[in-house]
């Protein structure tokens, strides 16, 4: 539900989103050396591939947006992936759109990076259960961000969209569940396996990961 | 089960399966019987993981049937049933191991047969006691050597108790220790098996049968022994390394 | 969406094969986004209307396939139901008749209509123009237009390992489903979904780092080689002069 089609916002909306999309996509390759844009694609292919993965919460099932997850390994490189995720998505499935890029990779992508930013300190040396937590809490927030940011996108469009946009808002119940669930367990999973690969020091300073 | 002629574990017939207009299996029948192990040969792409993923149901055969346990197979839910009983390990181990620790991965079969977490951790616990894995149950699957990983994947499977056993290549990779460990294994296994497998030495040590896939039909062999020359190529250190070292077959049946 | 539906949309490298083909992918990319632009601020019936008429008659030039494009246009209409059952509740305005004790407003139902052409509209004609050029053409046009090559190299880069991390989790599930599992709402099946994705995602890091160690060894420097573009010719230059004037058309049904 994040990925608002072409023909709905209104043109002040999605002129502030491409906006700001650019700025964040600009800050981020800035911050990218070129040779580390194989380990970005990489990664956001991953992602783009996870997000298939449905997930029943309760009577409904979910697919994920995994941004919460993206902050925290790939940090600002997030906002180019979602940004290739979501070109994908709208030419070649029809979800999303063109004109709508620019506010739905802001939707999803920004709270991601900016919660995994606040939260990623917890993460060092942190034991499985600790881990969990913080993947689950950076993905609900993120989950919810997104919710907020999708109905404010609506309803600053057309102040008749306000309705739905508090459906919507509430539809997003059982993805930030399954969201935090997921996230919990693979930051656990993460935190045990390879505890550092949270905000992946080869992002930052090309350092080894495969420390296998 | 009539112990003079027990009842077939899976039968295939007329087995078509693989891309549409060009099959790779083109009516293939196969009959494996309680404590048969039967080798599958053929060449790369003659249909050999394709069997066995069409016994399993991943694979939708587009003519022919799959009996398996006493019952014709056909839908999901059939082919669900039947994997729980016939254990399929994977050609690449890195497919099936996916939890955080060895125990974790072992235990994730006998969850799925509806057993509590103590009871599946108790019957992981075992299987890798019966295998001589125990060392390895805290082990993280990811950090695990090749060989490790694929006695761990063989454990995996062992661990939800199958009546036949579904190996996909398990020598490849393997160096001598490991190469060997495994043949000791599943010889002292009980269940039925089919291995798909190109080395003729675990056809002469383990295999009671042999099915040869070509031109997408099956050929049914029996395995037999005879004396034949062969010629290893062997390292010899200038300096003394523990161990000499033999790389492998060189020299063929002749 | 299924994955391997989705994947396989992805991986049908340049579909093209009705006239559409000949046109270069920028200036089909071009012709795209400023339809789309244009087509935001379309309010007017006669305006959307031609413009729906408009991507129509792209997608018949394109060969769109009938089944898998409609396909995509009830799935993006499931999105937006929510949205299309509210505003005639929402919208204030002439009462046509209660539902429920509400009212249903005519400027609600309008504005309903005008919303569903609109996105069809725009569905339709980036599917004609953009989803059959294929995801390697379409980064040489991104890059033929202005969109930075980074981008334009790391959306080609990305294509290339979604095949692989597709068939990677494909295989993984499949183990899984060997030994039993059933995805549901319980505890076992997150633990295992969350582990799957764990595992992911580290293989992936440690994927990331030996394809830039192998991209290093082949003696890449960080520089990546530039797109090569073709010569427009006289069916590109047909469609640019086309273009325009339907925009001109459209801006002069909702403006005049």
């Amino acid at each position: 539900m994040a990925h608002i089609p072409d023909g709905v916002l209104s043109v002040p909306v999605l002129v502030g989103g491409g906006v700001v999309t650019a700025a964040a996509l600009a800050y981020a390759l800035k911050k990218l050396d070129e040779d580390r844009l194989p380990r970005v694609a990489v990664l956001a292919a991953l992602f783009f591939v996870a997000s298939l993965i449905s997930v029943a919460v309760g009577p409904t099932s979910v697919h994920l947006l995994l941004s919460g997850l993206m902050g925290l390994i790939i940090g600002w490189s997030a906002v180019p992936a979602v940004f290739v995720g979501l070109v994908l998505q709208a030419v070649f499935f029809g979800f999303g759109g063109v004109t709508t890029l620019g506010v739905n990779t802001m939707n999803i992508a920004l709270p991601g990076v900016l919660w995994a930013m606040l939260f990623a300190p917890l993460l060092a040396n942190a034991n499985p259960r600790r881990a969990a937590m913080v993947g689950a809490t950076v993905a609900a927030l993120s989950v919810a961000s997104t919710a907020v940011m999708v109905a404010l996108s609506l309803t600053l469009s057309d102040a008749s969209y306000t309705l739905s946009a508090r459906i919507v808002l509430l539809s997003y119940g059982p993805l930030l569940v399954g969201e935090a669930i997921l996230t919990g367990f693979a930051c656990a999973f993460l935190a045990r396996v390879s505890p550092d690969i949270f905000l992946a020091p080869a992002m930052r300073r090309g350092g080894k990961l495969a420390a296998s | 089960m009539n112990a003079l002629n027990p009842a077939p574990l899976i039968r295939l017939s007329g087995i078509v399966a693989g891309y549409a207009g060009q099959p790779v299996l083109d009516g293939v029948d196969l009959v494996l019987d309680p404590g048969e192990r039967m080798v599958l040969l053929g060449a790369n792409g003659a249909g050999k993981s394709t069997l066995l993923h069409v016994i399993t149901g991943f694979i939708p055969a587009s003519a022919g049937t799959v009996e398996a346990f006493g019952a014709v197979r056909r839908s999901e839910a059939d082919f669900r049933a039947v994997r729980l009983r016939a254990g399929l390990v994977f050609q690449d181990a890195d497919d099936q191991l996916f939890c955080p620790t060895v125990i974790e991965d072992v235990a994730f079969g006998p969850l799925n047969l509806g057993q509590s977490r103590d009871e599946a951790y108790e019957t992981a616990r075992a299987t890798l006691r019966s295998l001589g894995l125990e060392p390895l149950a805290d082990r993280i699957t990811h950090r695990l050597s090749g060989g490790e990983k694929r006695l761990v994947s063989i454990a995996a499977v062992l661990a939800m108790k199958p009546e036949v056993l579904l190996l996909d290549e398990p020598t490849v990779g393997l160096d001598p220790d490991a190469y060997a460990r495994l043949g000791e294994i599943l010889a002292a296994l009980p269940q039925a098996m089919i291995i798909v497998a190109h080395d003729a030495h675990f056809m002469a040590s383990l295999a009671t049968c042999a099915l040869l896939l070509k031109d997408g039909r099956g050929h049914r062999g029996s395995i037999h022994q005879h004396p034949h020359h062969h010629s290893h190529a062997h390292v010899h250190f200038e300096h003394d390394v523990e161990g000499a070292m033999a790389l492998g077959h060189v020299g063929h049946d002749s | 969406m299924s994955g391997k539906a989705s994947a396989a949309a992805i991986f049908a490298e340049n579909r093209d094969t009705g006239p559409l083909a000949a046109i270069d992918p920028r200036v089909r990319l071009v012709a795209a986004i400023s339809f789309l632009v244009l087509l935001a601020t379309l309010h007017s019936a006669p305006a959307l209307a031609a413009a729906l008429m408009a991507a129509m008659v792209v997608a018949v030039f394109a060969r769109l396939p009938l089944g898998p494009t409609l396909r995509r246009l009830t799935a993006v209409e499931g999105f937006l139901l929510f949205l299309l059952l509210t505003l005639p509740l929402t919208m204030p305005g002439t009462e046509l008749f209660r539902l429920f004790g509400l009212s249903v407003s005519e400027e609600g139902v309008n504005r309903a209509i005008v919303i569903i052409v609109r996105v069809n509209a725009g569905v339709l004609m980036a599917a004609a123009l953009l989803s059959t050029m294929g995801t390697m053409r379409l980064a040489g046009a991104m890059n033929g237009i202005g969109v930075p090559p980074r981008i334009a190299h790391l959306f080609q880069l990305t294509v290339r390992y979604i095949a692989v991390f597709h068939e990677e989790y494909a295989r993984l599930r499949r183990a899984m489903r060997a030994r039993g599992f059933r995805a549901g709402s319980n505890r076992h099946s997150w633990r295992s979904l969350g582990h799957l994705l764990g595992m992911l995602v580290l293989r992936s890091a440690e994927r990331a780092e030996r394809v830039a160690w192998a991209m290093r060894a082949r003696g890449f420097s960080g520089s990546f080689p530039a797109f090569s573009q073709r010569r427009l010719e006289r069916p590109d230059y047909l469609l640019l002069l086309v273009w325009p004037a339907l925009l001109l058309a459209l801006a002069w049904l909702e403006f005049s």
